[in-house]
């Protein structure tokens, strides 16, 4: 199976339908399922074989959309990296997924024009690495501990699994038509891949801004909004009368929704805001769509398929969230671990703490894990503490989320300095010169030393200072 | 702004159109947390449109209004 299936399928169906509009470009469902052959092509003529690694280094486009189906419908595995991620961290991906080539918008070193602005850059020639036999479509790099293990590996049928998981809740039809403001490169397989199976339509939104993008839902009738609650919180607050009566389906996701942008966004726009649950390792899992004034807070009950239940419940019912249903992770990249090895009984760990109320309904109550939730961007406090502690002026550090009333949390750090008169503001550049800008942490607080555990010694990640 | 917020390679001027060179939602998120940060307050979620994220003139007028209204 071969997910540039679904494309051919919705063009044989759907020929003349528009699959996006992009400004003044429309491409409709025959002209995506032509270029991508097209592209594929020329794609084949510079060396990409079936199982090359891809890395695709490309803003939200018509252009990423093309170049993903053109590399899976030569066999080629689609790695998304963020727009924003600097030199150094692309390089650490393409070193730690074994990338052999990435395809970025912008020309580089010993890059080859593909079409008006995309270039491929080699890293490594054919034969491509060895994929333990399994037909993989994309891995989902994960930015994590130096122990931890990174790159999230799907195949193409695991893919085509999750969508339909999905789509019993979110009933995406070629009636639809999608606005679309989020990162392809965090967002892909449940969204775009599963508007392209059904024969939707998606309009890529240029503007972020609640006035412009509720022109496009108007202009283009759009039915389905899929976004963070920030996004959410920006239309709930605008000032005008207009309306969106076209919208059926709003979903907020990414992280937790609170409750003044839900009941504020409920109270302007008079439409339901429904939450999902989507995890990197297992695709949307739970669904809240029916009953968003009474549990706003719920993530919903699990999809058709898909089992949850809390490991080791408190008292009060309340524990780590595991998992179970289709489409699972196929493996962990680097190094390599099987979805046998990570989960042996089928249950996969969210890390996620969490109750379900008796009706089925998951809530999320915090994290067990350390990550950073910056406006629906996870970030992994190992890594800015990685970049932080190569300064010679910091001895140690500590990153970590503080709460925000807007963002979910924000990113700060505690510095020990090596010596006491370091200017922050080197520290402050160090970051700049090797962080992806969201990363780097909006406060710099020096300390004398850092929390730890009186067992082990380890830094304290619980602990926030006032 | 342009050190804090910006690609370094992207010519800022206070007339630059912020939309047209590509601002997006975690510019927008890296802008909001820069005048939180520098001015100790956070721009109200109905005080960011078209009109105050037009430019750096704008954003600068918007800020500041909201300075004296504090």
């Amino acid at each position: 199976m071969n997910l540039s299936e679904l494309l051919d399928n919705s063009a044989g169906f759907w020929p003349q339908k528009p699959a996006f509009i992009e400004g003044e470009s429309v491409v409709s469902y025959a002209e995506l399922s032509a270029r991508t052959h097209s592209l594929a092509g020329t794609l084949s003529e510079l060396s990409i074989a079936p199982g090359c690694r891809v890395g695709l280094n490309f803003p939200n486009s018509i252009a990423y959309v093309e170049l993903t189906f053109a590399l899976w419908r030569l066999g080629a595995i689609v790695v998304p990296i963020p727009i924003e991620c600097t030199e150094e961290e692309i390089t650490d991906i393409a070193g730690s997924l074994r990338l052999n080539a990435m395809i970025g918008a912008k020309p580089r070193n010993g890059s080859t024009q593909i079409e008006t602005a995309s270039f491929l850059t080699s890293f490594r020639p054919t034969p491509p690495s060895d994929n333990h036999g399994l037909n993989i479509a994309f891995i989902r790099f994960t930015s994590g501990t130096t122990s931890a293990r990174k790159g999230v590996v799907l195949c193409h049928e695991t893919i085509r699994d999750r969508i339909a998981v999905a789509n019993q809740g979110l009933k995406i039809t070629s009636q639809d038509t999608v606005i679309w403001c989020l990162p392809m490169s965090h967002h892909f397989l449940v969204t775009i891949v599963l508007y392209i199976a059904q024969g939707a339509t998606v309009i890529l939104a240029r503007h972020v801004l609640a006035e412009p993008f509720l022109h496009a839902i108007n202009q283009w009738q759009g039915t389905v909004l899929y976004a963070s609650p920030f996004h959410y919180a920006m239309l709930a607050r605008d000032k005008s009368d207009t309306a969106m009566d076209s919208i059926r389906l709003a979903v907020s996701t990414t992280c937790q929704l609170t409750q003044d942008v839900a009941e504020q966004f409920i109270a302007r726009f008079h439409r339901p805001l429904a939450q999902a649950l989507g995890v990197i390792e297992l695709g949307i899992v739970t669904l809240n769509t029916g009953d968003p004034s009474h549990r706003w807070n719920s993530v919903g009950q699990p999809l058709n398929g898909v089992e949850i239940r809390v490991l080791s419940p408190d008292d009060e019912g309340r524990g780590e969230i595991a998992v179970r249903g289709p489409g699972a992770l196929d493996a962990y990249a680097s190094p390599w671990m099987s979805r046998v090895q990570i989960a042996p009984d089928g249950w996969f760990r969210t890390g996620d703490i969490g109750r379900i109320d008796a009706d089925g309904y998951l809530f999320l109550l915090s994290r067990k894990t350390a990550v950073i939730n910056l406006a629906g961007r996870k970030v992994f406090p190992e890594e800015i503490e990685a970049v932080l502690n190569r300064h010679p002026a910091v001895r140690e550090s500590r990153a970590y989320g503080r709460p925000h009333p807007h963002l979910g949390e924000v990113i700060e750090a505690d510095l020990v300095l090596a010596s006491g008169d370091a200017a922050l503001e080197s520290v402050r550049a160090h970051c700049r010169a090797h962080l992806a800008p969201f990363k780097i942490p909006t406060r710099l607080n020096v300390v004398t030393e850092l929390p730890r555990t009186a067992v082990t010694g380890k830094i304290r990640r619980e602990v926030i200072a006032v | 702004m342009q050190r804090e917020v910006f690609a370094p390679d992207l010519a800022l001027h206070v007339e630059t159109d912020l939309i047209a060179a590509g601002f997006d939602s975690m510019s927008l998120v890296r802008v909001l947390l820069f005048i939180e940060t520098s001015y100790g307050f956070w721009i109200p979620q109905g005080e960011i449109n078209t009109t105050s994220l037009q430019n750096i003139r704008s954003l600068a007028v918007t800020v500041s209004r909201l300075k004296h209204a504090q």
